[in-house]
């Protein structure tokens, strides 16, 4: 025996099959922010890897054919000074900020070594990080506090992620 | 330590979870770990529109944002893991993205772009569309009202 829905049935499972997926999706547009878009295009020949805080980007800027980190207060649009973190002689990788913009992690290439590194911007420190067991640091990713740190690393031919817990 | 090529990792705001992209039968998909447990954590829309590329989590990764293939076009979405709704966030048709960044917050959206042969990096304000994620213990307050006698 063959049972057919009534028409009745299958308006309602229409209709909750047209309610759940729309329920499910969104299609708000983002608004882009002009002033700090159009200060971004004016300051430099290109950004790259953008990283952000809260209030803070994070960015390889190209100027003069040199890449260098640059560090933008979203609030004003105003690059912060970064003193002693570019280096003429070494090419940034990867750049990751943290919530408050206060932490800066990142990879360079200096010579033959390719080097991860922390800035702390309050104190214009950097300290080196150990990778252990050895490995090549390709891309990093800082938490919000600025604590922890999820680096992808190139080691015997295939690619870890390691965690690394920062001291304060 | 994470093993067997695991590529592009995001932490979230909280050091809690963890988005990677790995190899999954020939497909760039992303996953989520709980750092804390180890454990996957699913996710209701992004096991399809692969190559997966640039997770991005918000401060307790209630959101995940990520670019995927949708049909001919990258298109980024973020993922609302508190509610199960997808969020679609289309550019202009000459835009392609080709990494992004959500604020800890989920206030903003970096996204790095190449337009007419340049690299580009653009910020959207997405309160219109998110709720924000904040840390925990942080509370909201509205105003008093006041009125005059």
């Amino acid at each position: 025996m063959i049972l057919i829905p009534s028409i009745g049935l299958l308006k309602t499972v229409l209709i909750a099959v047209v309610v759940t997926s729309l329920s499910s999706c969104s299609r708000g547009n983002p608004i882009p922010i002009k002033s700090i878009n159009n200060s971004l295009l004016r300051s430099a020949n290109s950004h790259r890897n953008p990283s952000l805080g809260n209030e803070w980007l994070g960015t390889l800027a190209l100027r003069d054919g040199r890449e260098r980190i640059e560090l933008i207060n979203l609030l004003n649009g105003r690059q912060v000074p970064l003193p002693g973190l570019n280096r003429p002689d070494a090419q940034p990788i990867s750049v990751s900020v943290n919530a408050y913009g206060d932490r800066i992690a990142l990879i360079r290439q200096r010579g033959e070594r390719t080097e991860l590194l922390l800035y702390r911007r309050n104190l214009e420190t950097i300290q080196f990080l150990d990778i252990t067991p050895q490995g090549i640091p390709r891309h990093v990713s800082l938490n919000g506090t600025g604590r922890v740190l999820a680096i992808q690393v190139s080691r015997d031919g295939r690619w870890d992620v390691d965690i690394i817990q920062l001291p304060r | 330590m994470l093993t067997g090529n695991q590529q592009e990792p995001s932490i979230s705001g909280n050091g809690e979870k963890l988005a990677v992209i790995i190899d999954q039968q020939g497909r760039s998909t992303v996953q989520l770990r709980n750092l804390r447990s180890g454990g996957r954590i699913p996710l209701r829309h992004l096991y399809r529109h692969q190559p997966h590329t640039s997770p991005s989590l918000s401060w307790n990764g209630r959101y995940l944002a990520i670019i995927t293939q949708q049909g001919n076009r990258r298109l980024a979405v973020i993922e609302d893991l508190l509610t199960g709704q997808i969020h679609r966030l289309p550019l202009r048709a000459e835009r392609q993205p080709i990494s992004l960044k959500i604020s800890p917050d989920a206030r903003k959206i970096a996204f790095e772009l190449i337009n007419q042969g340049k690299w580009q990096v653009e910020i959207f304000d997405l309160t219109k569309i998110l709720e924000p994620d904040l840390p925990s213990g942080i509370t909201r307050t509205t105003r008093p009202l006041i009125r005059d006698e």
